[in-house]
């Protein structure tokens, strides 16, 4: 079989070889091509490519969360306040911020002594605000807490502007606030805010503006 | 009492174990002579753990300019994302530690600031993310607080920049539609609560600094009523932007 092969190769060889010679090595390729038992020449490897994922970093710069206090709405008393929040940090430095919040407005000292009069309806004394903040994280540092504990700390302003809906109307605030960030865990913070929503009112006669002083503590996660 | 509270303990265990094992870490060799670690993400916060040449550290998260890792011996702190962006894979590969988001190149916006439409105040916050070098689709949300109503606008348009290699003051223009909702304070009830309306818009926008950029800008809406004449409002507005 392999003579008989070979022969045949041969014979096809000089048959047409004498053409061939001229035409450099386009010759021995034909060659190679033509043998039946020709093995591939490039030896391929038999390992599989490992795919090397780098794994991402996590970034957790959101901060989202709830609170509750007092709110002292002027002229209406003080009374309890639940929002929630949600913030960025741009930098170290700086973050921008978010809430939206309710609370319920009081008698006014006039509805006291004159039980006739009313100044707003019932519905009217729902205290709805939503904020839009930026802060500045102005003392940072730690809080120690016994001898082996410690925990960052931030105390920051912030100054923004928002809807504060009252007696059935919407407000144009300006809010200053002043808070501390406590850094529990890796995404668990602690946060003590004083703020203030100023806006102008005509509710009780005369067009004054008013300050609703906010006493808060809240719990915020990051991720 | 023992045995519920072992139980527990073992379901917690599983639970918490798969999501660890799953989740992978990024490890990188420090090729400086040394890396701090901070005991806070921020400039002030004291140096507790030094990591030496060729000491491997486990990245476990970051916080704006600054990563928390891990040292070879436990140690956690916060290093910042320059010291990190020297270290190297394993494999001798720089480490994949993204740069610090670039004004010219920016995709996204998010910004927020307060204007006047119409003699009233307004408070606005928008999201823009840049088509081109100098075209960007922008989306507006804005509350105007009248005297007698209160309008809720949300408007979507294009914004072109002329020169958006200015960085620090380069001319806008832009145009869009949108659709207007009047919640009145007092009586007379507005003909109509609802309507559509388009804009026109000329602008300027500038880098601050880090990540932040100005925005001020003019427009003049179109809003079609149902009644013969169209209602023009103009609005001023100056906003304070953050750039991804």
């Amino acid at each position: 079989m392999e003579t008989r092969l070979g022969s045949v190769l041969l014979a096809a060889l000089l048959l047409s070889g004498c053409g061939w010679f001229h035409r450099g090595d386009k010759s021995s390729n034909q060659v190679v091509v033509e043998d039946p038992q020709g093995e591939p020449s490039i030896v391929e490897p038999q390992v599989n490519r490992r795919e090397v994922k780098v794994p991402k970093v996590k970034s957790k710069d959101f901060e989202l969360g709830a609170y509750f206090g007092a709110l002292s709405i002027q002229d209406f008393g003080t009374n309890p306040l639940y929002g929630v929040r949600a913030a960025y940090h741009v930098s170290e430095d700086m973050f921008v911020e978010g809430f939206v919040a309710r609370s319920k407005g009081g008698q006014t000292s006039l509805e006291d002594v004159f039980p006739d009069i009313s100044v707003t309806s019932n519905a009217g004394r729902e205290f709805t605000y939503y904020d839009l903040d930026l802060g500045y994280n102005v003392l940072p540092g730690e809080i120690f807490l016994g001898r082996g504990r410690a925990f960052n700390s931030q105390l920051y302003v912030t100054v923004g502007m928002g809807d504060v809906k009252f007696a059935e109307q919407d407000h144009f605030a300006l809010n200053l606030g002043v808070g501390e960030r406590l850094v529990i865990t890796d995404w668990l913070a602690v946060h003590l805010d004083v703020r203030d929503h100023i806006f102008e009112t005509d509710l009780t006669g005369r067009a004054k503006n008013v300050d609703n002083i906010e006493a808060t503590l809240g719990l915020t996660t990051f991720f | 009492m023992r045995r519920p509270l072992g139980l527990l303990l073992l379901l917690m265990a599983f639970a918490v174990t798969p999501v660890h094992a799953r989740e992978r870490l990024l490890e990188v060799v420090v090729t400086d002579p040394f890396v701090e670690m901070h005991s806070g993400p921020g400039r002030g916060y004291p140096v507790v753990y030094v990591v030496g040449r060729d000491e491997t550290v486990t990245v476990l998260f970051s916080r704006t300019d600054w990563y928390k890792v891990r040292a070879p011996r436990g140690q956690e702190g916060w290093v910042r994302r320059t010291d990190l962006a020297r270290t190297v894979l394993p494999s001798g590969q720089p480490a994949p530690i993204p740069p610090y988001p670039d004004f010219p190149t920016h995709r996204w916006e998010i910004g927020a600031g307060y204007g006047v439409f119409n003699h009233e105040n307004l408070v606005t916050a928008y999201a823009d993310f840049g088509l081109t070098d100098s075209l960007d689709a922008e989306a507006v949300v804005e509350q105007a607080f009248g005297n007698i109503d209160n309008r809720y606008l949300a408007t979507i348009g294009l914004r072109h920049t002329f020169i958006p290699e200015w960085k620090w003051f380069s001319p806008t223009a832009g145009l869009g539609f949108g659709y207007q909702y009047i919640d009145n304070k007092s009586p007379p009830q507005p003909l109509q609560r609802e309507n559509q309306m388009a804009y026109v818009s000329l602008g300027i926008r500038g880098f601050i600094t880090q990540r932040f950029m100005w925005r001020a800008d003019w427009r003049k809406y179109d809003i079609f009523t149902n009644q013969n004449q169209t209602e023009e409002p103009e609005e001023w507005k100056l906003g304070l932007a953050v750039f991804f």
